[in-house]
């Protein structure tokens, strides 16, 4: 199982990389704004495997506020590049 | 339980794969956010059930079913503040040309 | 007591024990000292932010009481949906057969939380994304937008949740 789950976590890790390709490249904000939500999935989906693969609790405090983080993030990103706000 | 978390896994991975090549070639915002929805939701949703599985009735399970759960909410809210916000901006959505959707209606009706 | 003060209670009462299962969930252990510690906390924050998550009036309380046992199976049916959905557009993508198309329709739910869980399960079957939500108009972009027409797109995207949602939150 934990070869399952270290081939697991650097496939995550690659199509996160592969997720920041559209990050640069997008042409307008929302594209980059996609391709930042995706990361952030990822990178959580990463945190939580690394820690069921070592056992190790605190990682998965770090996902929980790292999934409130990405959250916050989008919503502010939304707020502050404008729009109208109804 | 083990095998049942590395079919989890591997919808995981499927869905990581596609939705990463469906941000990369589809044409506009919105259909780009329908990829990553996909990719993003359904492969990480997979990827923490999978850990759930794994795990097994142990103090991380807990922990693991509250970070599922909070991104179950989330994940969607996201979205659609992403796709709202390219609504207000005016961005027009990407269609297919006449002809081609009366070809695929047709298509679609063999 | 007043009725007003009486509402007041319940709203920090609420939130508290919602904390506070997100406490015991998250640290996941029985100890009489952790659950005290739990306790106090959640309702310090609950007598801080009650006005957030309860609303103000006692009118419309009625409607925020989920029916559990709908919700449960409601649950289930949102994750299969979700699976079924995502091969749909799996496929969609591999093929490149898209046919992407924004529908217009109204939804016949009454209270405020069924119709943000309803624009919430829309968004999370792929192949579908909430643009807008304004009172009960719904502007929906479709990836295999198969119809344009109002009425038949409602039945296509929302009818299947809306039939358990009806009866989640009266």
């Amino acid at each position: 199982m934990e070869t399952v789950l270290t081939y697991a976590i650097w496939f995550f890790v690659g199509s996160a990389l592969v997720s920041m390709v559209r990050v640069v490249i997008g042409p307008s904000v929302a594209d980059r704004m996609t391709g930042l939500n995706m990361v952030s999935a990822q990178v959580l989906a990463v945190l939580v495997l690394i820690a069921v693969r070592d056992g190790r609790s605190t990682y998965l405090d770090v996902a929980l506020v790292y999934d409130i983080f990405g959250f916050i993030g989008t919503l502010a990103m939304a707020r502050y590049f404008g729009g109208r706000t109804t | 339980m083990t095998i049942a978390a590395i079919v989890f896994l591997g919808l995981g991975v499927v869905f990581g794969v596609i939705g990463n090549l469906g941000v990369l070639i589809l044409p506009d915002v919105y259909t780009r956010l329908q990829a990553s929805s996909t990719a993003s939701t359904t492969s990480v949703f997979s990827a923490l059930v999978a850990a759930m599985l794994t795990v097994g009735w142990h103090p991380m399970t807990g922990k693991i079913a509250v970070i599922a759960l909070f991104f179950f909410v989330t994940s969607p809210i996201a979205a659609h503040i992403i796709a709202r916000y390219a609504w207000q901006r005016e961005i027009v959505p990407w269609r297919r040309s006449f002809a081609e959707r009366r070809q695929l209606r047709e298509h679609h009706d063999d | 007591m007043q009725s007003v003060t009486r509402w007041n209670l319940v709203r920090i009462a609420v939130t508290t024990v919602y904390l506070w299962v997100g406490w015991v969930l998250f640290t996941w252990s029985v100890a009489p000292r952790t659950l005290a510690l739990g306790l106090i906390h959640s309702s310090v924050v609950a007598l801080l932010t009650y006005p957030v998550f309860v609303e103000h009036d006692e009118a419309a309380r009625r409607s925020h009481v989920p029916r559990l046992q709908f919700l449960a199976v409601y649950l289930l049916l949102l994750v299969f949906q979700m699976y079924v959905a995502s091969f749909r557009v799996l496929w969609q993508i591999v093929r490149g057969r898209i046919n992407p198309g924004v529908v217009h329709f109204r939804t016949r739910l009454r209270s405020d939380i069924a119709r943000v869980v309803l624009t919430n399960s829309i968004t999370l079957t792929p192949g579908t994304i909430t643009l807008l939500l304004d009172d009960d108009h719904l502007i929906v972009h479709w990836l295999d937008a198969r119809t344009t027409h109002s009425r038949y797109a409602w039945t296509l995207v929302a009818q299947p949740f809306e039939r358990l949602l009806k009866r989640i939150w009266v």
